[in-house]
């Protein structure tokens, strides 16, 4: 047993707690832009929610709110523990989590009023800017000065994961940001669009990838009681992971007048991906090698283990998008859709649920609140997100080979809106999932000693 | 490899920086002098104020800027070229066509077509999905307006100064009565378009696709009963066409299909030669002269099979 300290994991718990709650108001904004699609004028002339606002308030917050809190709580639990040291500070830590939950509050508040920078995943103006990247810096100032109190002196791999994602995205955003540049926030013309796209890219390669695969080679091996299968495929993962993903965002610009040599090292990195992807995925999973049932039996490892079996789809899919051919159909529909949702909520989205699930333990002393909700979530999601991307990849081939063949958009709308329907469905579970997500984690947390099973 | 705090921050620190150069920064040096395209002209500040706007409401999520060699679509007569875009601070390409691309949306539709769409996009387009932009007031939609009609910048400049030339002459059109106004119509059709009569029969099925077609095209503006009543009309000047008026005005099956085919510059009626095939313009064109005009010049002989219009058949 622990002794009892004050603020014990308090910056976890309250990560966590960021995380589960912006989780429903970031899966109630999809729901919300996916209802638009299919009835525009049920929400009809309400400015701060017109569709145009919503869908960046949706994206932001999943990226933001949800995913990245709930796997920099699960780090704020497994930091120490792997370092043998306490967290350097838990005020530090808990001022952090409040702040972070202040610039969310204020991205809401700002896109719905209107108040953008225009560019995808970089939408926030300038003063929302600049306190993502000092919380950036404030959560990397605390897990290093972690690192110089350890005992443990060999670094594992999720502390490498962690350290580098703080420290290149606080880096990686206010670039990508172009925070020198207060007033628009951005370069001019198309090198605006390759700087975009460079940092657009890396939110995923260089916070969610690294921050979710963090959480894997922690839980996975803690969950099955298997010593990790491989320190050369760890290291060959992590640093084939910075060298690869980094370069691949001109993948976003394939069809547009920018230099030819920079696309053609974005398709090769494209597929170059797979290295860090399966140096990764073969390390995992042979590390749970015959522990399929403790993975089953733990939700927390449930959820990790499914998330990556995403990335594997989501990773490879990635790579053959990349290639001209297939994106000659693919690019500018909804194909793109349910990609960056196999991505962000069947992946890290996925990893983020089953960290503060396999935490929340961890952190109160008790069992969760309902492993049965928890368990009830884990399906709510993966139909949703399976459903998904069957739904909106089918109207993604829809559009791109209706335009390949001369149609117009305007012409396509009416053979994909059963589609739109079926997809704002699926986020009312989705969504749904959310509420029942958030109402365990706050009675786990703050069920007293009753707990149930 | 030892892995030390040292070598995972460090390490990873540089390995960005590299790439950094390598794919912004030398990008950067190849790109940032991109010379002005043939096209290429500066803003207006009504134009630069109404762009603000498309940022500020999240236009750019469904709607690109960039025309691709494989886009048949609108604007797909000048593929993007970077010297198009060397004022576009931040540059709005975007990733969605959930809408149409709008690299070259300026002139294609007049002004008072552009306001009743923002109005509310089904009063113009009824299959639309985009949300209605009333709330944004006269005065902003007139600036979204200006922005809007410069997509496409001298192109849109060449576009725009038919529009308003024609607009001119389609309101003295109008405002001289209905004879001179179908009169003028009638005028700018070529003359072979007039003497076509429709060459296929009127059938159930060709006026219930008419129908379909008429429902998802034509309705916002010409009504559900085809008197140019429909819910576009309190914007539209010249107002839209009433088909009721128009028996005994010699409007044949060609004229319809014409004006269908290639719009009326200056009105805000807007061309469907990317939109409907041939048959579905005649259909709709049929329907148009069977229910609203009472007058339709098909069936009449020679009669062909359903697929063909065979002259000098016995």
């Amino acid at each position: 047993m622990e002794e009892k300290v004050p603020l014990q994991y308090a910056t976890a718990k309250a990560f966590i707690l960021t995380s589960g709650f912006w989780m429903m108001i970031a899966t109630f904004y999809g729901l919300l832009g996916a209802t638009e699609l299919m009835a525009p004028d049920l929400t009809a002339n309400m400015g701060p929610i017109v569709f145009g606002r919503v869908r960046p308030t949706h994206i932001n917050l999943v990226l933001f709110g949800f995913v990245t809190p709930g796997l920099l709580g699960a780090a704020f639990y497994y930091i120490p523990r792997l370092l043998g040291a306490p967290l350097y500070s838990e005020r530090l830590g808990v001022f952090t989590a409040a702040a972070w939950n202040l610039f969310l509050a204020a991205l809401v508040i700002t896109l719905a009023l209107g108040m953008t920078q225009g560019r995808e995943y970089a939408e926030m103006i300038w003063p929302i800017d600049v306190a993502v990247v000092v919380a950036f810096f404030l959560v990397f100032f605390n897990f290093i000065m972690t690192v110089r109190q350890r005992t443990e002196s060999v670094l594992y791999v999720s502390v490498w994961y962690v350290l580098a994602a703080c420290i290149l995205t606080a880096c990686t955003y206010a670039l990508g940001n172009v925070i020198w540049r207060p007033d628009g926030g951005a370069l001019t013309g198309m090198p605006d669009a390759i700087l975009l796209w460079f940092y657009g890219h890396n939110v995923f390669g260089l916070l969610l990838t690294p921050l979710s695969a963090g959480v894997a080679y922690y839980v996975i091996p803690r969950a099955t009681r298997n010593p990790l299968y491989s320190h050369t495929l760890s290291l060959l993962g992590f640093w084939s992971l910075i060298v690869v993903y980094t370069h691949i965002g001109t993948h976003h610009l394939l069809q547009v007048p920018v230099p030819t040599w920079l696309k053609v090292v974005a398709i090769v990195d494209s597929v170059a991906m797979v290295i860090p992807v399966m140096a990764f995925l073969i390390n995992i999973w042979y590390t749970a090698k015959g522990k399929l049932g403790e993975i089953h039996a733990d939700i927390g490892a449930k959820f990790v283990f499914t998330g990556t079996i995403m990335y594997f789809f989501v990773s490879i899919q990635g790579s053959f998008m990349a290639l001209p051919d297939v994106q000659r159909v693919t690019h500018f529909n909804n194909w793109v859709v349910a990609h960056a949702h196999i991505g962000v909520l069947g992946f890290a989205g996925m990893i983020a649920l089953g960290g503060l699930y396999y935490t929340i333990p961890k952190l109160t002393g008790r069992p969760l609140f309902s492993r049965f909700l928890a368990d009830f979530q884990y399906w709510m999601v993966l139909i949703g997100m399976v459903g998904f991307t069957i739904v909106l990849t089918i109207a993604g081939l829809i559009q791109g080979n209706a335009w390949l063949n001369g149609e117009t958009v305007y012409r396509v709308l009416p053979e994909i809106h059963v589609y739109y329907v079926t997809r704002a469905g699926l986020g009312l579970l989705i969504f749904s999932s959310a509420v029942l997500g958030f109402y365990n984690i706050v009675r786990s947390m703050w069920s007293g000693n009753g707990a149930i099973p | 490899m030892k892995m030390t705090p040292l070598a995972v921050v460090v390490g990873s620190l540089l390995i960005l920086a590299t790439i950094v150069f390598v794919v912004v920064v030398l990008p950067y040096v190849h790109t940032y002098q991109t010379a002005p395209s043939d096209i290429f002209r500066l803003r207006t500040d009504a134009e630069a104020a109404g762009r603000k706007l498309y940022i500020a409401n999240g236009c750019v999520y469904c709607h690109s800027q960039s025309i691709r060699s494989i886009d048949w679509g609108l604007g797909a007569e000048r593929i993007a070229q970077a010297g198009d875009y060397i004022q576009d601070y931040p540059i709005l390409l975007g990733s969605q066509r959930t809408g149409p691309d709008l690299s070259q949306a300026g002139g294609e539709h007049p002004d008072d077509w552009q306001i009743a769409h923002f109005m509310n996009p089904r009063y113009t387009r009824p299959l639309s999905l985009m949300p209605p932009f009333a709330f944004l007031g006269d005065a902003r939609l007139g600036l979204l307006t200006r922005y809007v009609q410069s997509l496409g910048l001298k192109d849109a400049d060449h576009r725009m100064a038919r529009q308003n030339d024609w607009k001119k002459k389609a309101i003295d059109a109008y405002e001289a009565g209905p004879d001179a106004n179908v009169a003028w119509l009638n005028a700018h059709i070529p003359h072979g378009w007039r003497d076509i009569v429709n060459p296929y029969p009127t059938t159930e099925a060709g006026l219930a696709r008419g129908h379909k077609i008429y429902q998802d095209f034509c309705l916002g503006c010409h009504g559900p009963v085809g008197d140019g009543m429909g819910p576009a009309q309190p914007w539209i000047y010249p107002p839209p066409l009433n088909f009721t008026i128009l028996k005994n005005r010699e409007i044949s099956g060609g004229i319809l299909y014409y004006q269908i085919m290639n719009g009326i510059t200056g009105t805000a009626m807007p061309y469907f030669k990317r939109e409907l095939e041939s048959e579905k313009i005649w259909d709709v064109g049929n329907y148009v002269a069977v229910y609203f005009i009472n007058d339709s010049d098909a069936n009449g002989e020679p009669r062909g099979i359903d697929a063909a219009y065979e002259m000098g058949y016995p």
